[in-house]
């Protein structure tokens, strides 16, 4: 059976983790950007077979584009479609994927073939474990899985798509998170939760993250019950999610909600005097201890490294 | 013009027990609503104002859960399996919600869990839809809603009938009272099968094959009793990573 696909893309992210995962069904994949003709360029090198391009009009939001996207897969009829988790692609796939009758599941990992029928992993059980599911028809998968670097190659031609003048909904207004925020693009997160026992302790992790060259960002609770660090830091599925390359988590316990915001962190450090907190069973490394006896070694630590 | 909530009354993920082998129980787990269900509520108050609020759910849990928050009646689509496929969930919803006459806005949680049924269900009614949604409001009979993208928010003016698909940003501020409890008990359920959706799934069979642990190896733990030589071998490994 023909294993191509279509790729819907509104950004960049997870990208380079969807082709890596694609490749395992060996057929040619087209990517459909929905967004800016630049972001098609870029993808354009990445090894695709064909880029499409529909560029959304002045304030009109990617979504209002569904059913052109819709048409544009039925088109190309591909046996696997897939979006990152991002709002704007997942609402594009929605369409796609009833156009296809193609089966959706979310959560996608990682992709491989058995025969004629794909198998998709997906994460569950709260990202204890892995599914692995077996797919006759088409599929189109929500991929939450690692981003993963690109090697660029000679770019394609973008097919540019004309889009439709779409009136359903319409962009009327920005709101920018107050205070800027240099956290979403740090390469190092130093992350405060309930398991700090003051507002005043807050110098302590200041110290840390002057030390070691980090944003300072924090749960849920720090911000909501607490009120010591504003919302704009709130990392976790409700708040903002945050790749830098080393994310260390003090007195967090580890819940789903604020995990999923550093999925993709290259590096997850946890320092928790809990040993069964959940915390380390989602990190790299773990340190099981006091965070008050912990966090001024670890400032020594960094201080030492910098000179 | 009707506002339709969807809430959902499952095994909540975070419950699984994952045995040895990587197989997934749920001994004695309780069913609950999602954490986004009560933001739905919140949203749909305020656009319903006067107007009504239909609930929709699936399977046999809290019939009483979204009246007790307001809606005025619910219906059950009281045979639909709800773990199985969430193509199938996603097309049962979408065929019930349907039925309902004069719906001008559905809200749904967006998911914490796993975005598939969010994305089926929005896709099988085939209406406009929105995801990440934080607010919404009725500006002069046009509907305004704030959606999440990334580091900013974005307002967007939306025609009916539209999809919304609401993150809560925090827990349930206030949980009904036991006499809003009572008091929803008494009001309209009605129970519907899937024969009354006429409702004929022409998608492919999925088979879950098996669960298993992810590969990626189990996290490296230092004892913390000595701080320094923690932090010592940790800054090593960190060095070994490439992240320093
Ligand atoms: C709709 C909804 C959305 C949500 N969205 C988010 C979100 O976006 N982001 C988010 O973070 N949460 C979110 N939450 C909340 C989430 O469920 C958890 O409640 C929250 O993440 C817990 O924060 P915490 O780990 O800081 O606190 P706790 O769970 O209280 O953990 C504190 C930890 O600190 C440890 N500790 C205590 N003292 C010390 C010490 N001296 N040294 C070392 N460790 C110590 C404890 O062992 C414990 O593990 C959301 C919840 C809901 C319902
Ligand atoms: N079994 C179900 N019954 C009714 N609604 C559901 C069901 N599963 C999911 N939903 C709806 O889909 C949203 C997202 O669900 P979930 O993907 O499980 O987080 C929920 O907030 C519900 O509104």
């Amino acid at each position: 059976m023909n294993m191509n696909s279509l790729m819907i893309i509104t950004d960049q992210r997870r990208v380079g983790g969807m082709l890596n995962a694609v490749k395992a069904l060996g057929g040619p994949i087209t990517a459909a950007v929905v967004g800016p003709r630049s972001l098609a360029d870029t993808v354009s090198a990445w090894g695709f077979e064909r880029v499409l391009c529909l560029e959304p009009a002045q304030g009109v939001p990617a979504e209002a584009y569904s059913a052109q996207v819709a048409e544009v897969a039925a088109a190309i009829a591909p046996r696997l479609l897939l979006a990152s988790d991002a709002a704007s692609s997942r609402m594009l796939l929605a369409a796609a994927a009833a156009k296809l009758n193609a089966n959706v599941i979310g959560a996608v990992r990682a992709l491989s073939v058995d025969g004629d029928a794909i198998v998709i992993s997906r994460s569950t059980a709260d990202d204890k474990v892995l599914e692995d599911i077996e797919a006759a028809g088409s599929v189109a998968g929500i991929f939450s899985g690692a981003d993963v670097d690109v090697i660029t190659t000679q770019p394609v031609s973008v097919e540019q798509i004309a889009a439709d003048s779409s009136t359903n909904m319409r962009l009327i207004g920005v709101v920018e998170s107050e205070g800027g925020n240099g956290m979403l693009t740090a390469a190092r997160v130093v992350g405060v939760g309930a398991g700090l026992a003051a507002k005043d302790d807050l110098k302590l992790i200041e110290e840390l993250a002057a030390a070691a060259r980090a944003e300072i960002g924090c749960s849920l609770p720090v911000c909501e019950d607490l009120r010591w660090l504003s919302e704009h830091r709130v990392i976790g599925s409700s708040h903002s999610q945050v790749s830098p390359e080393l994310y260390i988590a003090l007195g967090i316990s580890g819940q789903p909600q604020h995990m999923t915001g550093v999925r993709d962190a290259k590096i997850v450090v946890a320092i928790n005097n809990d040993p069964e907190a959940r915390v380390f069973k989602f990190c790299n490394y773990g340190i099981i201890g006091d965070l008050y006896k912990i966090v001024p070694a670890l400032i020594s630590a960094f201080k030492n490294m910098n000179g | 013009m009707k506002v339709v909530v969807i809430f959902k009354w499952c095994r909540n993920p975070q419950d699984a027990l994952v045995g040895a082998s990587g197989n997934v129980d749920w001994p004695g787990v309780k069913m609950s609503a999602n954490d986004d269900d009560p933001a739905v509520m919140d949203i749909a108050k305020v656009l319903a104002g006067d107007d009504e609020i239909v609930a929709l759910t699936i399977g046999d849990g809290d019939i009483a859960w979204a009246a007790a928050r307001g809606a005025a009646s619910t219906v059950v689509v009281t045979d639909a399996l709800t773990d199985v496929n969430s193509t199938a969930t996603g097309a049962v919803l979408a065929a019930a919600i349907k039925r309902i006459e004069d719906v001008g806005v559905v809200i749904i949680g967006d998911s914490a869990w796993d975005y598939g049924i969010v994305s089926a269900f929005v896709g099988q009614l085939g209406w406009p839809a929105m995801a990440a949604v934080t607010s919404a409001e009725l500006d002069q009979g046009s509907l305004h809603v704030t959606c999440k993208m990334g580091g900013v928010s974005h307002v967007l003016e939306i025609k009916t009938p539209v999809v919304l698909a609401v993150m809560a940003t925090q827990t349930e501020q206030s949980e009904p009272s036991m006499k809003q409890v009572l008091m929803a008990r008494k009001k309209p359920v009605e129970k519907i099968t899937i024969a009354d959706l006429g409702f004929s799934p022409n998608f492919a069979e999925v088979t879950s094959l098996r669960t298993r642990f992810p590969d990626t190896p189990p996290a490296i733990l230092y004892d913390g009793a000595d701080p320094a030589s923690a932090c010592k071998q940790l800054m090593a490994a960190l060095h070994n990573d490439g992240v320093l």
